[in-house]
């Protein structure tokens, strides 16, 4: 017979009849394990169902329901409520084009990330193996082992610099170093000449928020500066002179 | 399997042919490691080794003319100029510089810095030579 | 520009992402403070060579402004500056490690080892000019 605990979330409403944008206030129940994604969608239920929500596998495996809640980027399927105080501000993803309330067009993300042309499976790292010996237990097959990004877009807009269109950025620029990791075909140098640039890998300014808020263990920040790293002991022969030596992948 | 990479960002030439951008790197961390060395050479000879802190008009132009005090103080003020308008471009990008916009501040910027450093060593000459 | 690829997708007001200083971790702290320092200590370059200027004018009128500068308060200003000097130079060391891909992993623990020294130059610094 307990009171139930309610939050009051104060939520960006953006849509395209709208003028400008607003943040309307709703008090919802909150229990201890309850998300932000749950109060959102209990405010779909009980106050306004025309809050625009994006979300999929409510396990922080899927990347679609990034946002940012009290200013900081976050998976809202597996953040809780009862960590963050009252109220909560919910806004979407920052350096994007909303296409309605909560909802971002994620283009941005995309076309960064395309034209590294990262392979979505990591070859180099397999998990179980064909087992041929008669036993009782299950056989686990050859596990695939994907690259960790899930395309979230939480580093983008964390990032103090992402907000110029211009900038890589971390998600891409990570994506990158994992191809010159592990080319499987790739060009190296093409890459290389894509990263060196002004607005490439050395548009960054160490603030290592992109890793701070990645969700699945990128650190786009570190593979940033590996990749400059990379730059540096490839550049600086030429520098001195050596303009014929061959790019080390 | 091959990855395929867009044909606007593929040029692989562009790798060979422009070394701006980790040359503009390197520069900021050249000046600004000789910075180090340099300015605390100048804070402790200037500052902290005069009693009371400060210099005298003729205690100044004495000091300036020594050759290797002028000689350093004249790198200072190139590499703090360089470092300094360097760092100023990369916050006024960060603000949202753009376009036609950018390509006028670079070269007002750099006008700028030409303009300081030339002005510094004339202060240098003045006080060591018309002192 | 934030160009809306689908219908309806419309741009957010665009405000320099390094403002916003909600949810911000410590890396994101130390990247706008170096910031701040640098900003502050390209005005003070100008401010210095404006002041240092005073030498044209003779012996008079640099060894009075030398006398206005051992006031308290100018003192305090003189502090600051060492402090952010401080700042700006061993986090920039920092930076120029971390950002040439050297000790990546070590970045905070290269942040608190800056600010130590900082506060030990400050601290030295603070004795030697109340003194």
């Amino acid at each position: 017979m307990s009171t139930q605990r309610t939050v009051l979330l104060k939520v960006f409403r953006f849509g395209p009849d709208d003028a400008a944008p607003r943040y309307d206030q709703f008090r919802v129940p909150a229990g201890p394990r309850t998300t932000v994604l749950d109060a959102l969608l209990a405010v779909r239920r009980l106050k306004d169902p025309s809050l625009t929500v994006r979300h999929s596998c409510l396990h922080g495996s899927c990347g679609t329901c990034g946002m940012r809640v009290n200013g900081r980027e976050v998976l809202a399927c597996v953040t809780r409520i009862e960590e963050l105080g009252d109220p909560v501000v919910v806004e979407p993803l920052a350096g994007a084009a909303v296409a309605g309330d909560l909802v971002v067009d994620m283009e941005h993300v995309y076309r960064r990330l395309e034209p590294v042309g990262r392979p979505l499976v990591r070859a180099s790292e397999r998990a179980g193996k064909k087992d041929g010996t008669a036993d009782a237990g299950p056989v686990l097959e050859d596990l695939e082992r994907f690259e960790d990004c899930i395309e979230c877009g939480l580093c983008l807009s964390a990032c103090p610099v992402a907000g110029d269109p211009r900038f890589l950025g971390p998600a891409a620029l990570a994506a990158a170093e994992r191809v010159l990791e592990e080319p499987r075909g790739a060009d190296p140098r093409a890459v290389l000449g894509l990263v060196d640039d002004a607005h490439g890998a050395w548009r960054c300014h160490t603030a290592f928020e992109c890793s701070a808020v990645c969700p699945a263990g990128v650190d786009p920040g570190e593979a940033i500066m590996r990749l400059r790293g990379r730059l540096l002991r490839d550049r600086l022969p030429r520098l001195v002179g050596r303009y014929h030596r061959e790019v080390r992948p | 399997m091959a990855t395929q990479l867009k044909e606007d960002f593929t040029e692989a030439t562009r790798w060979r042919r422009r070394p701006r951008p980790t040359f503009a790197w390197l520069a900021q961390v050249t000046s600004g490691v000789l910075l180090l060395v340099l300015l605390t050479v100048h804070m402790v000879a200037q500052h902290f080794v005069v009693e009371g802190g400060l210099r005298t008009y003729a205690d100044v132009v004495a000091w300036i003319r020594n050759p290797v005090v002028f000689a350093v103080e004249a790198l200072l003020l190139i590499c703090v100029t360089w470092h300094g308008v360097a760092g100023v471009h990369a916050v006024l990008l960060d603000l949202g510089l753009r376009g036609r916009a950018e390509r006028i501040v670079a070269r007002v910027l750099g006008d700028i810095a030409v303009a300081t450093v030339l002005y510094g060593l004339w202060l240098l000459y003045m006080i060591a030579f018309r002192g | 520009m934030t160009q809306a690829s689908r219908q309806g997708a419309r741009p957010q007001r665009r405000r320099p992402r390094w403002l916003d200083p909600r949810g911000r971790h410590l890396g994101t702290w130390a990247f706008v403070a170096n910031r701040l320092t640098g900003l502050g200590l390209v005005a003070y370059l100008y401010l210095h060579l404006v002041l240092l200027s005073t030498l044209l004018r003779g012996p008079e009128a640099w060894d009075g402004l030398v006398e206005l500068f051992r006031r308290p308060v100018f003192l305090a200003f003189d502090l600051l500056l060492v402090a952010g000097l401080a700042f700006h130079g061993l986090n920039g060391l920092r930076v120029a490690l971390v950002g040439s891909g050297l000790l990546v992993d070590r970045h905070r623990a290269l942040l608190v080892a800056a600010a130590i020294l900082v506060g030990l130059v400050v601290v030295v610094a603070a004795v030697r000019i109340l003194a």
